[in-house]
């Protein structure tokens, strides 16, 4: 049986009719064509796969399309701003934070719904936040670099009070690995 | 220290990084073609066993099933120095999880579901699973009909009857005689496990048949000519009639070199009569599609009381699992560098390549030597201690150095690098000698370990590349080149120094992506860390071509003598006068005089390389010239155990590597940094677990552990040397693989200084560190 | 396509437990990360997935004062980022904060690595350790199990076909009481647990309750410890406990031998955190 479903995605409106079987991650990426999330291990060990749902990153092989239904939707592809790599991109670039890059859209959802929810990560929460998501050849520390030099950025424009990294979403507290309170 | 070099040398940035960050980046497993079908695999679930029947009518029957497939109808073999392998079994399995039954269909759910619909029986087979006993005289044979396989003659030796794909010997002077009168002798085994590459991106091809025998693949892969040249082979095609497209590559580290998926796509596509793609499950990636191989080695080493290495033998049996094309090569390129980076008058090395019924290997970063180092560098050790020299002092004392000859009998120059310097810049990195501060926790010790690496480049002695560059209409520059970038950054060092050797600002020199057999120029394969190298070569002499032709037509358009004139930021001009002269876009389509008649035309350069003075190996004494260059380097590290649970972990680890030149220390340092990590995932945590039936346990990362995020060292020191190469670009020589390959050593070696244990099998996990240090306790 | 099944969202308890009943092999959906992996790999083939986050009882973190309602739909990382539920229970946040990665975290949830019932299950020594009981719906109404009594193999647990898990009940520990988690990865990076162990101490009346995963068919609850006497003896026998309540076997995670090595190591860790004072209140 299909099902009506209706979502946001990357700020666009989707309206798809789907099986119950049929994955977010193959919606993306079959149904409409966006390529950039890939598919890594099918079993959410890996973290290719990572999109922001309602602005938590998910591993979008373990979800099902239906279960998207009112949802929004953020993919890579909806990183970059009027046709411009966004901050967190530039950052990734800069950083040397790339190499084969199928892991890099992973990680860069990641990193984007760590600076929504804290804008001054810190280390060890930088590291939990891309720890599900496994890359083979960069060793990791350019990446970290990037999203701690993203950050940097982002607060020294909002210091001199042009523009902003972070959207204005529901904010949680800035907590600690250990999910203290700072 | 300025070189003069504007570009080479620079940390340029990545210009595919734009592509890879916004999601346009469009990788073979993005790909699709009108019509095109899926497919699904089953595989065998016997590490051996007779095909008895294969009912394959349910499957065809279901609606959407385009095509069903099975060995019986295949009967080509595959390989590029051994052809041992089908696309799809025929008459008997060889490994569990090998390929039997293949379907393309409508979608790939249709394609699942048919595989289900198919039964094979099998009638099972005793398998042989451990290399060493698959050398017993009564063993199963994996390969009954060896000696009918076509194979690379006078480089690889199989022994029919036998499971021995090729056994390689070295022969230098008399081992026998110095080690029997050497001082001190050691004798030691150690063993290594079989591991994944684990790309990110599994391996995924899309075949498309066109009329008359041609065909045309998009393929995941690090050499599209070599895919080429082997389906050319294997299916009797003309060269001319199939097309390979590379397009970005999500990893590679050795397993996409050579053929994959591309054959099995290919007939499938050709009875299908429509494109059909197969995209490797990462179950499958685990175990259907190749490892990297064990290894057994068994080491003898004498030496004289006051430190002088003077005999070393090294047995290395390999275990190639169930077909060994690249294992062969494998096995050949560890022999001759199978003692190390060490001087040494009388080695012998039997490198032989051993089938065994388990999931066969590949090149794997590092070729054999990460496997090899592991013994030669923990023996190198273990020989320093019972010599009661210190390890640093014992590797300075038989490092290769200028006028030694290394154990193929080729002469050590200056322009070979300096292994020395990387040791001592190594143990200087971690403040080698002083012991370790104690650590803050009880139960807990520390350690330093220490290991020299060396490799050359593993190719055939006529591996060649070629480059074109062409000039467009604004005078910007295009490299077409066929070197594969699967995250290595080869091609931001291409662009760097077409951009130096052109004269022209790198914004405006580029390295076109998408690698096509119809019109991008030759390369053997993007590995061995050879493309840097060989392409910086090509790309130098393309470049200069363009240069000569450029000044061909100024001269004539500015009536001035070649000779006078120079290239700077662009532009021709005459030496000394940059008024007097011409933008390249005033001469890349040719030149026209103020009358109107014209002169040149487009220009386009190309430059090549080949590899230069190589021999193959004598297959008794295995002398000859096998390597282009020598890259050497070391790994230091300091680690801290646990020893309640035998948690380790690494406090610091320092690379040091000669790398001639740096051509662009961002994109070296990604290599070191990421080539080290996945290094500690062989040394701590990788390796495949069968059952006693040969059975793959571990396929997937549930029990497949990668290093992640949390696993990276709590400090890492890369250090580049630049002891110029002779004939490298700029004096350079690769580093791919070379940041992986002593890491198990130097962390093995740690573990000695921490503990007092020998570990001589890997991986070293928690829990193996843990029983050995129970078990020695016990026996305190 | 995961598989061939229906989808439905009921919108309350009734409504789900009517379609539990009427489809014939229907499986509740909750975060999914263990059910779709298993329709994935061929283990279930249900026909049908009853999506209950769409109930909204289901979804509330809430205390009374007296004990913490953690609804059954609930992710991870929402118990483990509300503060109060740390600074009350630090083990049971670590314990969350454990399992899988924070993707995994943003819809895995406490009741469904409960009802998973994998012996390594992390949440489930600390939730023993501290009386929790989970709250179920049924077609004969609700009832409440404890944590300790739930499970009753590899895998199962006593749940009845057409029951589903609504909410867990987490006693609130008073003040002085200390709760302590380890758990012993095979890697820094997510992990199952090759052997985890829970711990609460009340120092009044110096009780010590000590739950140990993934030595056993199911994580077991020990009998309840005297935490008087020298910290050595009561690690002695605890150990002692631990070893005839146990029986650990080589899987491919690791062998017997090293889960009987590091057990009355974890213990002894544990112990020594939750009596000597490093576990925070």
């Amino acid at each position: 049986m299909t099902h009506e479903i209706a979502m946001t995605i990357n700020g666009q409106r989707e309206q798809v009719q789907v099986p119950a079987g049929m994955t977010l991650l193959e919606l993306l990426r079959e149904r409409l064509h966006l390529t950039g999330t890939k598919e890594g291990c099918g079993i959410g060990e890996c973290g290719a796969c990572t999109v922001l749902l309602d602005g938590a990153p998910v591993t979008s092989c373990l979800i099902l399309a239906v279960e998207c239904d009112g949802r929004d939707v953020r993919t890579v592809e909806g990183e970059i701003e009027n046709g411009r790599l966004s901050e967190l991109q530039r950052a990734f670039i800069d950083a040397g934070a790339i190499q084969c890059g199928f892991c890099t859209p992973g990680m860069i959802m990641s990193a984007r719904a760590l600076l929504e929810r804290n804008p001054d990560p810190s280390d060890e929460e930088m590291v939990e936040a891309i720890a599900g998501n496994l890359c083979r050849c960069t060793g990791y520390q350019a990446i970290l670099q990037a999203v701690r030099l993203a950050a940097e950025r982002a607060r020294a424009r909002d210091a001199t009070g042009g523009g902003h990294l972070a959207s204005d979403r529901n904010a949680s507290p800035t907590l600690d690995r250990k999910g203290r309170e700072r | 220290m300025s070189d003069g070099l504007q570009y080479v040398g620079k940390p340029i940035s990545r210009e595919d990084g734009v592509d890879k960050v916004s999601g346009a980046a469009r990788y073979t497993h993005d790909l699709s073609r009108p019509g095109m079908l899926h497919t699904a695999v089953l595989t065998s679930p016997h590490a051996s066993a007779r095909i008895v029947s294969i009912e394959t009518q349910a499957a065809e029957a279901l609606p959407g099933v385009r095509v069903v497939l099975t060995g019986d109808s295949l009967c080509y073999r595959l390989g590029l120095y051994m052809q041992d392998k089908c696309i799809l079994a025929r008459k008997v399995v060889r490994y569990q999880g090998e390929a039997v039954v293949a379907v393309a269909a409508d979608t790939l759910d249709i394609a699942r579901e048919a595989c289900r619909l198919v039964d094979v029986s099998y009638e099972p087979l005793e398998p042989v699973l451990d290399p060493q006993k698959a050398l017993e005289p009564d063993a199963p044979l994996v390969h009954p009909d060896l000696g009918d396989y076509d194979h690379m003659k006078g480089v690889f030796f199989p022994e029919p009857k036998t499971n021995i794909a090729h056994h390689q010997k070295i022969r230098k002077g008399d081992f026998d005689a110095a080690y029997a009168s050497a001082d001190v002798t050691l004798e030691a085994a150690f063993t290594n496990p079989p591991v994944q590459h684990v790309p990110m991106e599994t391996h995924a091809t899309i075949a498309e048949v066109r009329p008359e025998g041609r065909v045309e693949i998009w393929t995941s892969s690090q050499s599209p000519y070599t895919v080429r040249h082997l389906m050319s082979v294997a299916f009797g095609l003309p060269h001319a009639n199939i097309r390979v497209h590379v397009p970005y590559v999500g990893g590679g580290f050795g397993g996409k070199a050579g053929l994959g998926l591309e054959p099995l796509a290919y007939v499938l596509a050709r009875a299908a009569a429509r494109p059909v793609k197969v995209v490797a499950t990462r179950e499958e990636e685990f175990n259907t599609l190749p490892s990297r191989q064990g290894l057994h080695a068994a080491i003898r080493i004498g030496a004289t009381n006051d430190g002088k290495i003077t005999a070393l033998k090294a047995t290395y049996t390999w275990d190639a699992g169930a077909y060994a094309d690249y294992g062969v090569n494998i096995g050949r390129a560890a022999a001759y560098s199978g003692a190390g980076p060490y001087s040494i008058d009388n080695c012998w090395i039997d490198s032989r390549v051993v089938y065994t019924n388990k999931i066969f290997g590949t090149a794997f970063r590092g070729f054999g030597h990460l496997e090899i180092l592991w013994g030669i560098e923990r023996a190198i050790d273990m020989m320093a201690r019972r010599l009661d020299i210190d390890p640093v002092a014992f590797r300075r004392a038989n490092l290769l150095e200028k006028g030694d000859t290394t154990i193929t009998g080729e002469r050590f120059t200056a322009g070979h690098g300096n292994p020395v310097a990387c040791v001592d810049a190594a143990a200087e990195a971690i403040d080698w000698g002083m012991p370790s501060a104690p650590p803050g926790t009880p139960h807990r010790v520390r350690g330093k370990g220490i290991a020299a690496l060396h490799k050359a480049p593993a190719m055939p002695t006529y591996t060649s590349c070629a480059a074109v560059i062409k000039l467009d209409e604004d005078g910007a520059a295009d490299v077409l080149i066929s070197g594969v970038d699967y995250g290595q950054g080869t091609y931001t060092v291409l662009r760097q120094i077409a951009a130096e050797e052109l004269k022209l600002p790198i914004e405006k020199a580029h390295v076109t992506w998408d690698c096509d057999t119809s019109f991008s120029p030759y390369d053997w394969q993007t590995v061995a860390s050879r493309f840097a190298f060989m392409g910086g070569n090509a790309v130098i002499e393309a470049a200069a071509d363009c240069v000569r032709q450029l000044k061909a037509v100024a001269s004539q358009a500015l009536d001035v003598s070649p000779e006078d004139l120079v290239c700077k930021d662009g532009r021709v001009f005459v030496d000394g006068i940059p008024e007097r002269g011409l933008d390249y876009a005033d001469l890349s389509l040719g030149y026209s005089f103020p009358n109107g008649n014209s002169i040149g035309g487009p220009i386009i350069g190309h430059g090549r390389y080949i590899a230069t003075g190589l021999t193959h190996l004598d297959p008794e004494t295995g002398q000859g010239l096998p390597a282009q260059y020598w890259t050497y380097g070391a790994h230091a590290v300091e680690i801290e155990v646990d020893t309640e649970t035998g948690e380790i972990e690494i406090l610091k680890i320092v690379t040091a590597i000669d790398a001639g030149k740096v051509l662009n220390p961002k994109l070296a340092d990604g290599q070191v940094v990421g080539g080290v990590l996945q290094g500690l995932g062989s040394a701590l945590w990788e390796g495949f677990r069968f059952d006693e039936h040969g059975r793959f346990l571990n396929p997937s990362f549930v029990d497949y552990k990668i290093p992640t995020a949390k696993d990276v060292p709590r400090e890492t020191e890369q250090i580049l040397l630049e002891y110029p190469q002779t004939g490298g670009p700029y004096g350079a020589r690769g580093i791919a693989e070379h940041p992986m390959i002593s890491v198990p050593s130097a962390v093995g070696n740690a573990l000695f200084d921490a503990l007092g244990i020998e570990f001589t099998a890997l991986p070293l996990n928690y829990e193996r560190i843990l029983l050995r240090i129970l078990e020695s306790g016990e026996r305190a | 396509m995961l598989g061939g099944f229906d989808y439905v969202r009921p919108r309350s308890i009734e409504a789900a437990c009517r379609a539990l009943a009427e489809a014939e092999n229907p499986s509740i959906l909750a975060g999914g990360t263990d059910l779709l992996v298993e329709i994935r790999n061929g283990f279930r083939s249900p026909d049908l997935l009853i999506d209950v986050k769409g109930i909204d009882e289901l979804g509330h973190l809430d205390t009374d004062g007296e004990e913490w309602i953690v609804g059954a739909t609930v992710p991870l990382n929402v118990l483990a980022e509300r503060r109060a539920v740390r600074d009350a229970l630090p083990a049971l946040a670590d314990a969350a904060l454990s399992i899988g990665t924070y993707q995994l975290r943003n819809r895995a949830t406490l009741a469904g690595n409960l009802c998973n019932a994998s012996p390594a299950a992390d949440s489930a020594p600390v939730l023993m350790t501290i009386d929790a009981s989970l709250s179920v719906a049924g077609p004969d109404g609700r009832r409440t199990v404890p944590v300790s009594k739930l499970f009753t193999g590899v895998k199962r647990t006593c749940l009845l076909p057409g029951e589903i898990a609504t909410n867990l009940h987490i006693p609130r520990p008073e003040r002085h009481v200390r709760t302590a988690f380890l758990k012993q990865q095979r890697i820094r990076g997510h992990d199952l647990a090759v052997v985890n162990v829970a711990g609460a101490y009340d120092p009044s009346p110096k009780r010590l309750r000590i739950a140990i995963g993934s030595c056993a068919p199911t994580p077991v609850l020990l009998e309840p410890i005297d935490g008087s006497g020298s910290t050595a003896a009561v690690v002695a026998h605890a150990v002692e406990l631990a070893a005839a309540a146990t029986s650990p076997i080589s899987d491919v995670r690791a062998s017997a031998d090293y889960r009987r090595a590091i057990l009355p190591v974890l213990l002894r860790r544990l112990i020594d955190q939750l009596l000597d004072g490093g576990g925070a209140p």
